[in-house]
């Protein structure tokens, strides 16, 4: 399995991003943001359609762009209307899948091709990704660990933070951008409807297992670890889509995580 | 403790001219003025609705478009006084998903201690160590702040608050959703902190009852500040069924009933 370059290249990309999307996913699930990630990674099928439209050999450049896109427009309309944010998120959602699979639909293409953006696809990764991925993961991760005061303050009080002396504002918009790009570059692994979950069931497991956040966040870093390699191994050796195949594992994880609970719980006094 | 109206030559903590400020249509603060000289404990009380907490996040720069000036110990850049100000919030609206534990909270605000991810307990301990001891959160240390009482995150925040060694404390409402007698040790609390490290203290409340017992000096807000004065004299006052409406008048019956809840 090892030997592949496909599979290579897919196990540096789990590697990488496993742990990445379990780091953010700390603080994303504190945030109430899973569903801002899902509306972003709906908003990529759009993306992916266009830049089929568009005739771009790889479509992942249009699908950043079009994630961005929406990311942007959800705050837009968060300031322009009084509409909740919820609102606005099922709104982009569905109309980001809508326009995607109407231009699918109007390029007439096989309906594999979407399959593979749908739930991940282990051939997906190119060499070009390979090079981006860790760098991605680097810089987003150095600069998240670098920031973990700032962006823990903001997660407890926003106000509190900004007392603080931190830039809630810019601290805030940074997050959004990361969490953008992150998940933009995890639909290659893991498929558009299933990169949520990358995202928010390493945390929740690690959370089972917890009495602090340092230790949600290593356990988190390592459930992801885990599951994204874990997963694409099994992708391959059992011929199953990779996405499904990462989330599976997680869920496994997480169900792992649930056992000792009892057990660790501080006992009412 | 001497009670004096403020005047010139004291040097001024708080101090905020003619604030005007406009919400949704709604004008909220309508030329307030006030001057709280250093050191002193003072209460913003007044009812729902009455912008307290909206000149608390003018003070603090978290609201902005006001017209008028809010200058703290004489700088009107707030970016300059905000290491000197601690501010303890309402309340935390916190997922238990987050499992930051009170130790971690309260390194945050220590800036050198950034690498607490890595720091063992003790170092931690032991830079936190005055703080605590004089707050009495050391118990609950290793609980996750998401768990906490309404009482206990109150005290957790004070802790934090105090980390810096600030010199003018801001409570906004402190003791929402804390029951009766810890709202009492909670105001005791303060009382304490205040004597202690001479700073000056603004605590807003619409609950008179609690605030008279503690408080120098009393403002009371509803669109501006319709009086101010020593407890004793603003209990009684006119204006302050102004400021509170018509439903407060049994206040003037028992004013060391601080637990008696007006409602």
């Amino acid at each position: 399995m090892f030997s592949e370059p496909f599979m290579q290249r897919a196990l540096i990309a789990a590697l990488c991003l496993g742990p990445l999307c379990a780091f953010l996913g700390v603080f994303v699930t504190a945030r109430r943001m899973a569903f801002f990630s899902d509306t972003i990674s709906h908003g990529a099928l759009a993306g992916v359609a266009i830049g089929l439209w568009l005739g771009f050999p790889d479509p992942t450049i249009a699908l950043i762009g079009v994630s961005l896109l929406v990311a942007g427009a959800i705050f837009w309309l968060k300031e322009k209307t009084d509409l909740l944010t919820d609102t606005i998120m099922a709104l982009l959602l569905s109309g980001s899948v809508a326009l995607g699979i109407i231009i699918l639909s109007l390029l007439k293409r096989r309906p594999g091709d979407i399959h593979n953006y749908l739930f991940g696809d282990i051939f997906a990764i190119r060499w070009w990704e390979v090079g981006l991925i860790p760098a991605l993961v680097l810089v987003v991760g150095v600069g998240l660990f670098l920031m973990l005061n700032r962006v823990s303050l903001i997660t407890v009080h926003e106000d509190l933070a900004h007392v603080s002396g931190v830039p809630v504002r810019f601290m805030n918009f940074l997050f959004i951008v990361v969490l953008t790009l992150t998940v933009a570059v995890t639909i290659r692994l893991l498929g558009i409807i299933l990169v949520t979950a990358l995202i928010v069931v390493p945390p929740a497991a690690a959370r089972n297992l917890s009495r602090n956040l340092r230790q949600q966040i290593v356990l988190s870093f390592v459930f992801g670890l885990l599951g994204a390699l874990g997963g694409t191994g099994l992708s391959y050796q059992l011929n199953l889509p990779c996405g499904p195949a990462i989330v599976m594992t997680c869920i496994v994880l997480f169900i792992i995580s649930l056992l000792p609970r009892t057990a660790l719980r501080p006992r009412p006094v | 403790m001497h009670l004096r109206t403020p005047n010139k030559e004291e040097p001024l903590a708080i101090e905020i001219t003619d604030l005007r400020l406009t919400l949704a249509g709604v004008a909220i603060l309508q030329g307030v003025n006030l001057k709280v000289p250093a050191g002193r404990l003072v209460a913003l009380i007044g009812p729902n609705g009455a912008g307290k907490t909206t000149l608390l996040r003018c003070m603090l720069g978290l609201q902005r478009d006001y017209s008028g000036e809010v200058k703290l110990f004489g700088q009107a850049g707030l970016k300059r006084v905000l290491p000197r100000i601690g501010y303890v919030p309402q309340r935390l609206n916190l997922e238990r998903t987050f499992v930051l534990s009170v130790r971690e909270f309260l390194c945050l605000r220590l800036r050198q201690t950034r690498s607490w991810f890595w720091r063992s307990h003790r170092s931690n301990d032991a830079a936190l160590r005055g703080s605590l001891a004089e707050i009495g959160v050391e118990s609950l240390l290793d609980r996750p702040l998401a768990n906490l009482s309404g009482g206990e995150l109150q005290r957790v925040l004070i802790a934090y608050s105090l980390l810096t060694n600030p010199d003018l404390l801001l409570l906004d409402e402190p003791t929402a959703g804390v029951d009766l007698p810890g709202e009492q040790t909670f105001y005791d609390l303060i009382g304490e902190i205040h004597k202690k490290r001479r700073i000056t203290v603004m605590l807003v409340s619409h609950d008179l009852s609690m605030v008279y017992r503690h408080a120098d000096w009393i403002y009371a807000l509803n669109g501006v500040i319709c009086c101010e004065g020593p407890p004793q004299t603003i209990m009684n006052a006119e204006s302050l069924k102004q400021a509170y409406g018509i439903h407060v008048s049994p206040y003037e019956h028992h004013h060391h009933g601080h637990d008696h809840h007006h409602h």
